[in-house]
């Protein structure tokens, strides 16, 4: 439906979105995940047209849009510090697309209630926006993008500002809405629970380019370089080139061609039971133990002195126990280097 | 996209035409005539500047006069600052807005006032005389240096207390509290912490007022005369009176350079305000102790006493006659009494004034509102343009009057007859207040409103009208106000090129005050309570809609 084709974008000489290609298909949400600075609200500013100076193609429906302003695309977008107008009531910030569009006076005031309605703010119409709380305003941004029945949903970390327990709760209704409207969507986001939560598709960005784009849990399983890994909280990577590594886990010579790192899963990391042969049994010590409520992360160190951390629901695990872990061989995952 | 461009660069074009036409080209004339008054390069005009002990005598006048006033000044405005800052009382931002009002006062108005309250003539002495049945007149300051000096205080005292009060109140207590934790006894408080803590405020200030006090033109051709010219005073005269044109330009030139001086100085001293140590604990309190509390009466009395004495004079001498109320002074002003030097009756010139001041609003609000985007666009053309439209601020009204008749007295711009020089003269001076005041408002929009409204399907003109406008309102009327005072209250440039029918209010009360007679002169008094009372209106629209920095200095 959306296609990016070869798109790069530079702010003076500061290179922002290197060679970008992405395909958004009809009717799912894809997450534009990544750390701040790697080009993913760019990205979404070239998509609405906010952006006009970039090299690349950018096809709706097989239509090249790179000639239509900003204001013809039709495209609905989502700011991260909403943008609501401080001067308009709540009804007439949800208003404003409606009115853009020359609609009649009844038929925007039918529109706006059933929006309300839908995003859970019925009685607010009135209300001045400054007066309404962090979680009222995402959802009146929310309903004031929905408005115009926009092509295209994009919303530009739209939890960003909220607090930690809201955001939980509102990602799932999120999705929820942009599902039941049946839109497309791209989702910008830092966090991967948040995108694991909302997203359908997840492209992880770093540096101006798209390094893996997955469905949620194809990319939890095989992240396909050291970045990716990295950035969903997988912290047992190793250089390929550590002796101790590959003898530990095995690792056959024809692995050393592929010039990057190794990750050991934390998913196939578990305390031994000596039944599962096919498993890898090491012997450690445990060397720090973080208590996070139902599960405890766990830092092991082994005889060759190799970090290994994993979660365990087993609470009764202290620093200093000696203990048998076992990593299964679907758990070892070569990474290949991440290219710039 | 092409003609978009093209079109932006048409509009932002329109404001630096406007000051390269009636800004930069009556300057770079007065360059001309002040060098090559004959057509060759000439110094005669420099050379009877620097050699004639008279001339020289009027710069060290001008700089000592305004060393004298910046220093009163700061005596004054310090120790009020300080209780302005600390202490919570009835009345308090009332009456820091009433100490304000002297700012937006046509220097006319205010020297009149001050002869009214001062004079030999003046309500001081009629009450002292009839308290204490005196034969003698006590008070003499008709004339003096001191007269001016005071009135200087009066028009600086509220620059100075505003922007000291402001400071000490971001300077946290918690200094205070470790200093004297430390040991330190309030003695040791003036001299260690809180002295050396205001000085960036103070030099601030001061330079401030040292520009204000070193440019004042008005207080100083009414109350001091020719005996006391300043700078500014000289130039009108070598101009006006004596048709010395290379010397007035020459004298011009010396103004200008001075005042650029001057301008980068306070920038820099402003600069160095920024080194605060800010803390959003309020230091104010209740006062307390006897002390305290009569620090506050002091204060209290000192700042009305200072702002609201000559004005009250003003009126009471305009509807008092010989102990009476009587209204004819008012009524006398829709007739030109018998040999006046004016055109016109009086009451005219209100109309005149009205009419000016309503021109030169709508020009200086237009030009002001491109000039304030064409300032907050990203480049380096935005950042020279900034100090680019203050420059008129920091230019004296006289060299820009001096200026417009030199420059705009030839086709195709031969304004030098026509009424409109006076409008355009009053836009040029105030369109640094209405950019000022349009500023703050316009870098507060952020710009993913726009964007938003943008992408929600609006076009840019759209946008202007149903996103800017409407948030820029208030500094947009606060600037309109501005714009209407100040071009009510124009005195320096208005002298020049606002002649014959054309003239406006100040000028008038300046010409009335010349003609023989009392029925001039009271008719003066007349027209300066009306003029008083239409700025004094403007100063309320402007201190009730101002936010929080708009429109400061």
């Amino acid at each position: 439906m959306l296609r990016l084709q070869g798109v790069s974008h530079a702010y003076g000489d500061i290179v922002s979105l290197r060679d970008v290609s992405l395909d958004v298909v009809g009717g799912e949400i894809l997450c534009l995940l990544g750390p701040s600075g790697c080009g993913k609200t760019t990205l979404l500013r070239i998509i609405a047209g906010l952006e006009t100076e970039y090299e690349g193609v950018i096809a709706f429906h097989g239509e090249d849009i790179r000639p239509i302003p900003a204001h013809e695309r039709g495209f609905g977008l989502m700011f991260q510090d909403f943008a609501l107008f401080p001067h308009l009531s709540v009804a007439d910030n949800i208003a404003y697309g409606l009115k853009r569009l020359g609609l009649k006076r009844k038929a925007i005031g039918n529109q706006v209630e059933s929006l309300l309605a839908r995003v859970g703010l019925a009685d607010l119409d009135e209300r001045d926006v400054a007066s309404l709380s962090g979680g009222q305003q995402q959802r009146v941004a929310l309903a004031r993008s929905l408005a115009p029945n926009p092509r295209l949903l994009m919303l530009d970390e739209p939890l960003g500002s909220l607090d930690a327990q809201l955001r939980d709760q509102l990602a799932l209704e999120l999705r929820r809405i942009v599902k039941n409207t049946g839109l497309s969507a791209i989702y910008v986001t830092h966090d991967h629970r948040e995108a694991y939560a909302v997203a359908d598709r997840i492209a992880v960005m770093n540096m101006g380019s798209v390094k893996q784009h997955d469905k949620p849990r194809d990319l939890y399983r095989r992240p396909r370089c050291k970045f990716v890994a990295r950035f969903l909280g997988m912290t047992n990577v190793y250089p390929n080139s550590d002796s101790r590594i590959l003898n530990l886990l095995g690792v056959t010579q024809s692995w050393r061609s592929l010039a990057g790192s190794i990750l050991i899963h934390p998913a196939g990391i578990k305390l031994s039971d000596d039944i599962d042969s096919s498993a890898l049994s090491i012997d450690s010590i445990v060397e720090s133990v973080v208590f996070r409520g139902g599960f405890i992360d766990v830092t092991v160190l082994t005889e060759t002195d190799l970090r290994i951390s994993f979660a365990l629901a087993d609470l009764s695990l202290s620093v200093g126990d000696k203990i048998r872990i076992s990593v299964s061989r679907d758990a070892i995952i070569p990474l290949e280097e991440s290219h710039v | 996209m092409r003609r978009a461009r093209e079109l932006s660069i048409c509009i932002y074009g329109i404001p630096l035409a406007f000051l390269g036409v009636f800004f930069v080209y009556p300057l770079l004339s007065i360059l001309d005539v002040s060098l090559r008054p004959a057509g060759a390069l000439d110094l005669s005009g420099f050379a009877s500047l620097l050699s004639t002990d008279y001339y020289l005598g009027t710069l060290i006048f001008t700089v000592y006069q305004a060393v004298i006033s910046t220093v009163f000044t700061l005596l004054l405005a310090t120790p009020c600052a300080f209780v302005f800052a600390r202490y919570r009382f009835r009345g308090r931002s009332l009456l820091l807005s009433l100490a304000t009002l002297p700012f937006v006062l046509p220097t006319v108005v205010v020297a009149l006032a001050f002869a009214s309250l001062l004079g030999k003539n003046g309500l001081l002495n009629d009450v002292m005389s009839s308290l204490f049945s005196l034969d003698y007149t006590l008070i003499q300051l008709e004339r003096t240096l001191a007269m001016i000096i005071i009135v200087h205080v009066f028009y600086n005292f509220a620059v100075a207390l505003r922007i000291m009060t402001s400071y000490w109140s971001s300077v946290g207590i918690a200094v205070e509290e470790a200093a004297r934790c430390l040991g330190a006894d309030e003695r040791a408080l003036w001299r260690e912490i809180r002295l050396p803590l205001i000085r960036p405020a103070m030099l601030s200030a001061g330079a401030l007022v040292f520009i204000f006090s070193f440019t004042s033109f008005g207080v100083i051709l009414i109350l001091g005369g020719i005996r006391f010219a300043t700078l500014e005073v000289q130039i009108y005269y070598q101009a006006v009176n004596m048709f010395n044109l290379p010397l007035a330009a020459a004298l011009s030139l010396v103004q200008i350079l001075s005042m650029m001086a001057m301008m980068m100085l306070y920038t820099s001293t402003q600069k160095r305000l920024h080194l605060a140590i800010a803390s959003s604990r309020t230091i104010a309190r209740r006062a307390r102790t006897g002390l305290e509390r009569l620090a506050v009466g002091c204060c209290v009395a000192l700042v009305s006493g200072l702002t609201l004495a000559p004005l009250l004079a003003l009126v009471s001498r305009s509807v008092l006659a010989s102990g009476r109320l009587d209204f004819s002074n008012y009524a006398s002003l829709t007739e030109k009494s018998r040999g006046s030097l004016l055109f016109i009756a009086p009451l005219d010139s209100v109309f005149n004034s009205l009419r000016f001041a309503l021109m030169a609003m709508i020009a200086a609000l237009i030009l002001g509102m491109i000039a304030s985007y064409l300032i907050q666009r990203p480049g380096r053309l935005a950042r020279l343009a900034d100090p680019l439209f203050m420059l008129p601020l920091a230019t004296s009204a006289v060299t820009l009057g001096f200026g417009f008749i030199i420059a705009l007295d030839e086709p195709p711009l031969n304004l030098r007859a026509s009424w409109l020089i006076i409008p355009i003269s009053h836009t040029l001076v105030a369109l640094p207040f209405v950019i000022r005041s349009v500023l703050p408002s316009l870098r507060a929009i952020p710009p993913s409103l726009r964007e938003a409204a943008r992408v929600l399907g609006a076009k840019p003109l759209d946008t202007l009208l149903t996103i800017d406008l409407p948030l820029l309102g208030r500094g947009l009327v606060v600037g309109a106000t501005f714009a209407f005072t100040v071009s009510m209250g124009e005195f320096g440039a208005s002298l020049f090129v606002a002649q014959r029918e054309w003239v406006t209010i100040p000028v008038v009360i300046y010409r009335l005050i010349g003609d023989p007679g009392m029925a001039s002169y009271r008719q003066s008094l007349a027209m300066s309570v009306v003029l008083m009372l239409v700025c004094a209106g403007g100063f309320i629209v402007i201190e009730r809609l101002r936010i929080a920095g708009v429109g400061e200095f």
